[in-house]
């Protein structure tokens, strides 16, 4: 059974007709809003086992944080269905608290006002953890996130990487099976950014943690999420493999050549279909190919015809580049 | 744990996060006495225009100022009880506009229950203190022939007014889950009620005296206690069981109150990302 079921998920929002005053809120309260409908999420479906890692993708406001929101318990969709860890998050929102960690990258769970290790206990009593279990986690998350540091400061004086360090021991405290990440690497410098994937990359692999997360950071994807799902305009787009949907649409490596000395110039009109020259910069060119229809030895062989080859690199399809591409329309959506 | 957690079990977390939190604050311990002081002290404005108004005059609607006195120790204590339970309502519409609201949410706790724990400060001790000091000057002034249904009163009394309070200061928040501007006017309710409850209902117009008792039913914690316990006879000329009416009304003002806070937790929107 998926521990994440979602059926046909719907979230419209009225939109406000702005009236001002006190008489203009009563009046809004009274008569409610009349400014037609937006849809955020429109009938979104996925289904994701226990112990995977998905990355949920898409552009500003294509509806990932409203998606990620009714699969809390924090809104109630318009209509469809979910189960989350067996519970429907908006009947069950306390009980499945206790299943599941949350961190939004740009709001911390931690009280700014107590030390670290201050926060942490009452989240302890919160989620009413056993003392000895909580002694484990702490002694684990220190070790993996080094919290050990900065355990005794107050929230407000961590950098933003040790809070969210911070963040995630707090949202790991109660073993909960599945963890929804909202950004969680929005802001941080790349040792921060590697520190935090490495510690749920062990996580994923020794607790078997489910991972829902979001993210505009494509490295984050790239390091983490064998599978991703792209939405845009609150609709799923793509379900699937990381790998094929770079392989099906991305598919075009680049093989970046430097020449000794310029190029004949004949090479611009080189190739005929399985190969393009993109761009002739002196002496450097750059050919994009498509890697089931040549190899890369191929390609090389008959560049060569065209001067005397120093130095060569490849380049693999970026996600970023597909995903853009996706999201300009220029892909077909869906499978 | 598979258990929906129980009431019991929220209280004992609620009291632990007071505790904690508690700890934090008195690392500044300075600060901490300064808070209940001045909270003490913006009141006492409060009483000192009580000692005024019987400079003047030796009784007010037939009652002497120990009997008043009476009225505003209940209704302060009972008020600033009902605020420090629910610190954390006023700072529901700022964590609503800024999204923070959603952390309340993802808790395993009663969604009322994080929110009134998501502030604790004990500065209305002040006003509670005060309370107490002017409720204790009362009881030096009146003679109260006291019997186990009075005794038995006093604490339906303070725990009717506390509750009452505490949902009036609900519905402040309540309000801003439809609008991102506070609804100021609910103040008149709260505030004007807890000074309305200070002084016998009688005194006021039909209209004022219908709104404190049938819509925010103030006047059924303290006037009718307190005209019980002093055995006054009640010059609007109601029935002696009207003093039971007190924890009935107040049970269905915080009903009606806990079905508005949850449909505005269905109601709420969060903001963008």
């Amino acid at each position: 059974m998926p521990i994440i079921d979602v059926h046909r998920l719907e979230k419209t929002f009225p939109i406000k007709k702005h009236r001002t005053g006190a008489m203009g809120s009563i009046a809004s309260l009274i008569r409610g809003d009349n400014g037609g409908e937006f849809t955020a999420v429109n009938n979104v479906s996925f289904k994701i086992e226990r112990g995977e890692m998905v990355g949920y993708i898409g552009p500003n406001g294509a509806g990932k944080s409203t998606t990620i929101k009714m699969l809390t318990g924090i809104l109630v969709p318009t209509s469809g269905e979910a189960t989350i860890a067996g519970l429907v998050p908006w009947e069950k929102r306390k009980q499945l608290a206790q299943k599941i960690g949350v961190v939004f990258g740009q709001r911390t769970q931690l009280w700014w006002d107590l030390a670290l290790i201050e926060s942490l206990e009452l989240l302890r009593h919160l989620y009413r953890v056993p003392e000895e279990r909580f002694r484990e986690n702490l002694a684990t998350a220190t070790d993996l996130l080094g919290l050990g540091e900065f355990l005794h400061t107050p929230v407000r004086q961590l950098s933003l990487g040790q809070r969210m360090r911070g963040d995630l021991a707090a949202a790991l405290l109660h073993d909960p099976e599945i963890l929804y990440l909202d950004e969680p690497t929005i802001g941080l410098d790349i040792v921060a950014k590697e520190a935090i994937r490495e510690f749920l990359i062990t996580l994923n692999r020794d607790r078997q943690t489910t991972v829902l997360l979001t993210t505009h950071d494509l490295d984050d994807i790239e390091r983490l999420c064998p599978r991703i799902i792209v939405i845009d305009h609150g609709e799923v787009m793509y379900d699937g493999q990381l790998a094929s949907l770079k392989s099906r649409w991305g598919g075009r490596r680049q093989l970046i050549i430097d020449y000794a000395g310029d190029p004949d110039a004949a090479i611009a009109s080189m190739g005929n279909g399985d190969m393009a020259v993109t761009e002739v910069d002196g002496p450097r060119v750059t050919i994009a190919f498509d890697r089931d229809e040549i190899s890369a030895p191929d390609v090389l062989t008959r560049a060569s015809a065209f001067g005397e080859i120093r130095d060569m690199s490849i380049q693999e399809p970026e996600i970023e580049d597909v995903i853009r591409r996706m999201y300009d329309g220029s892909i077909p959506a869906g499978m | 744990m598979d258990k929906p957690i129980t009431l019991r079990e929220e209280l004992g977390i609620a009291w632990k996060i007071a505790g904690i939190r508690l700890r934090g604050q008195m690392a500044y311990r300075t600060s901490f006495w300064l808070q209940i002081f001045g909270n003490f002290f913006t009141n006492f404005a409060e009483v000192l225009a009580l000692f005024a108004m019987f400079y003047q005059f030796d009784t007010l609607g037939g009652w002497t100022l120990g009997e008043v006195a009476l009225l505003h120790g209940i209704s302060m204590i009972a008020f600033s009880l009902g605020d420090l339970l629910t610190v954390g309502m006023d700072s529901v519409a700022p964590q609503i506009r800024s999204g923070d609201f959603d952390r309340v949410l993802t808790r395993p706790l009663g969604s009322w229950m994080n929110a009134a724990t998501s502030e604790f400060s004990l500065r209305h001790l002040g006003q509670a203190l005060q309370g107490v000091l002017v409720l204790g000057f009362a009881l030096t002034q009146v003679e109260i022939a006291w019997s186990i249904d009075k005794a038995l009163l006093v604490p339906v009394m303070f725990i009717s007014g506390i509750a009452l309070f505490m949902a009036l200061f609900t519905i402040e928040a309540i309000f801003s889950f439809w609008t991102v501007n506070g609804v100021e006017a609910i103040n008149a309710f709260t505030y004007g009620g807890s000074d309305l409850a200070q002084f016998p209902m009688h005194i006021f117009g039909r209209s004022l005296r219908f709104i404190f008792f049938w819509i925010v039913p103030v006047g059924f914690i303290t006037y009718y206690p307190a005209l019980y316990l002093l055995e006054k006879p009640d010059p609007l000329g109601m029935p002696d069981w009207f003093v039971l009416l007190g924890p009935v009304i107040t049970t269905i003002f915080c009903a009606v109150v806990s079905w508005g806070w949850n449909q505005g937790i269905r109601h709420y929107r969060s903001t963008g990302s």
